[in-house]
């Protein structure tokens, strides 16, 4: 039901790493923020640009994944060359839209499983100050994919649950239901972890 | 942290994302439509807490961060999380903390119906309007440049739908209070 | 179901040793169970009691899922206070609803992860799944979403999950409740057919009705403990 955001394909990008491209994206953005010249982030966002367009992905889906960013971020711009100078406007425009496109190939090159796995990775010095434990993330973001669409049946059941008795089915109403009902299931599915053993380090914390 | 925790942070965070589901309403006087989600905050740190409602929001960025699209209209990937409203997106996590740490210390189990509501649209007032459009805030026009009085303009449509989601997620946090109390509280 | 599994295939090492010794269990004030003390051998044993007879605590108990307010007991040996751990190791649970034990979003993921977690590889992980998957004639199942499945697929993929980590028994909580008339024939013959220990807690009589041994609890307390037609009866009259 969550579909992802990756697109098969067998361009370059595609075969760097997921934990290189985190990094390129991570050191990008923050150089991107020392260039001040219009014309050397234009040529920076037309650098970053590439991965995605060699993706070749049709415009309708182009439109549905970064449509309403870049249109927020045209508004913005013309606000600031409004308010501040035309320079300034266009120079916000540019560096946001050169990381937001790298940022949007990374994502759409990287499968899931590889991205979880440089999460992981990149955790690792929080597990050793005891912070967290890299086992427990990825834990949580199992659970929260295995029953977000069962809290989405359950949404549809309370407005359907309205819709049959003549109620118009309210935020208000809806949702305190929704959250009761889906919280109500941690006690067992905590239960459940604790007695599959699936954290090994402990099988109760109560 | 309990197993029961979490699974708590899981199964919130897969609500929130099932929120960003909902199709938006419009409210006649509103100049934008409102979705459900970021009234995600409000409800984590009310019903969860502090701890638990902020950690229920990591996950959901790091669900963002992976590349599924989660967040209201079908949105997700890096993209977001590098894009202009990204610090409303890191806001929700010390959005969700705030409102818990006050709805912590202003709500007891023992109080009256309306004390109750009233603490929750105080926590989420602060929490979730306060703190994650000062994240917003300083993301745009700090680290991306953009004017300061066209942020805060371009702030102003959003206030009322927010307004009216605090006291929505403070009615629903007091009835989930009477039926499945969790939130810890603190003197 | 596989052939294999119908017929009892326990041999003198598969048998476990269950004891409790004076355990009592309370919440608060309130005492679910009173002091009790116990020896399970028998390779089948069923649970019997009306609501809230305390029936699903004894069944906790013996899993570490629930310590003793006072007393103790010891499944092979290992005392489940001081180990719920390895009590879990030792005894396998299987929950009255199987949508809140299977966690995964993806079958096969699921029951992987109770070895991955155990620190088995993922090559030898991937196996061990693929053999328990042909054992209940799942493996169409493998890459199937957990929430597109049915109660009895849910069922037996809760099962699986848990007998991949080879536990020395199997506990079932009210295995049947909610399924219908085909998958309760499928789960109660992986039921009949499990190679090691069940202990079944259920208010399916036909379900535990040719077990050497069933207990019945009502109110807290043991009432009646032997073959089952007896223990039946007395069930009879104690819900009449």
């Amino acid at each position: 039901m969550i579909a992802s955001l990756y697109v098969e394909g067998r361009t370059p990008f595609h075969r760097l790493p997921a934990g290189a491209k985190l990094l390129l994206l991570v050191l990008v953005g923050i150089g991107l923020a020392f260039l001040h010249s219009p014309w050397v982030l234009g040529g920076a966002l037309v650098i970053c640009a590439m991965p995605y367009v060699l993706l070749r992905l049709p415009f309708s889906e182009t439109r549905r994944r970064l449509g309403l960013m870049v249109l927020t971020v045209l508004l913005l711009g013309l606000a600031t060359a409004w308010f501040e100078s035309p320079l300034a406007g266009l120079v916000a425009c540019l560096r946001i839209l050169a990381l937001v496109l790298l940022a949007a190939a990374v994502t759409a090159t990287s499968e899931i499983a590889d991205m979880m796995a440089a999460v992981t990775r990149a955790m690792m010095p929080l597990e050793r100050l005891g912070l967290i434990k890299a086992q427990d993330v990825g834990l949580a973001l199992g659970l929260a994919l295995r029953f977000a669409p069962e809290i989405a049946g359950r949404h549809q059941a309370l407005v359907a649950a309205h819709r049959a008795r003549g109620l118009k089915p309210r935020w208000c109403h809806i949702l305190p239901a929704l959250i009761v009902l889906t919280l109500k299931e941690a006690d067992e599915v905590a239960r459940a972890i604790d007695a599959r053993g699936l954290r090994g380090h402990k099988a109760s914390d109560r | 942290m309990s197993s029961r925790d979490l699974v708590l942070i899981a199964l919130f965070a897969a609500l929130v994302a099932v929120l960003g589901m909902i199709p938006p309403v419009t409210i006649g006087f509103l100049p934008v439509p409102i979705t459900a989600q970021s009234m995600g905050v409000m409800l984590a740190g009310c019903i969860l807490g502090a701890r638990r409602g902020a950690l229920a929001f990591l996950l959901l960025i790091l669900m963002v961060a992976i590349g599924l699209p989660v967040l209201s209209g079908g949105r997700g990937g890096l993209a977001i999380l590098a894009g202009p409203t990204a610090g409303y997106i890191f806001g929700w996590v010390a959005g969700a903390f705030v409102t818990g740490l006050l709805a912590e210390r202003m709500v007891r189990e023992s109080q009256n119906g309306p004390r109750q509501i009233l603490g929750f649209a105080l926590a989420a007032l602060v929490g979730g309007i306060g703190v994650v459009y000062l994240f917003g805030t300083l993301w745009l026009a700090y680290a991306k440049g953009i004017a300061l009085p066209a942020v805060l303009i371009g702030q102003l449509p959003f206030l009322a739908g927010d307004l009216l989601k605090v006291a929505i997620a403070a009615l629903a946090a007091r009835s989930v209070m009477v039926g499945y109390p969790l939130l810890p509280q603190r003197g | 179901m596989g052939q294999g599994l119908r017929k009892p295939l326990l041999e003198e090492d598969d048998v476990v040793d269950i004891r409790f010794s004076a355990c009592s269990l309370s919440y608060g004030e309130r005492r679910v169970l009173e002091p009790l003390t116990l020896d399970l051998k028998e390779e089948r044993i069923g649970i019997i009691g009306l609501n809230g007879s305390g029936k699903s605590s004894f069944a906790r108990l013996i899993n570490g899922l629930q310590v003793p307010s006072s007393g103790m007991v010891t499944v092979n040996g290992i005392d489940t206070a001081a180990d719920p751990a390895a009590a879990a190791r030792e005894a396998g649970f299987i929950f009255q609803s199987p949508q809140n034990q299977v966690i995964l979003p993806v079958v096969a993921d699921d029951i992987a992860l109770g070895l991955t977690s155990r620190g088995i590889g993922k090559a030898q992980a991937a196996e061990q799944v693929g053999a328990i998957l042909r054992r209940f004639g799942i493996e169409a199942l493998a890459r199937r979403r957990v929430h597109e499945l049915s109660g009895g697929e849910l069922q037996l993929v809760a099962l699986a999950s848990v007998l991949v980590t080879e536990p020395s028994l199997v506990i079932f909580d009210e295995p049947t409740n909610q399924l219908d008339l085909r998958n309760r024939r499928k789960v109660a013959d992986a039921i009949h057919g499990l190679d090691r220990p069940a202990i079944v807690v259920s208010h399916d009589l036909a379900l535990i009705a040719d077990f050497p041994r069933v207990l019945l609890f009502h109110e807290g307390r043991l009432i009646a403990d032997g073959a089952a037609a007896g223990v039946i009866r007395a069930y009879e009259q104690v819900a009449a």
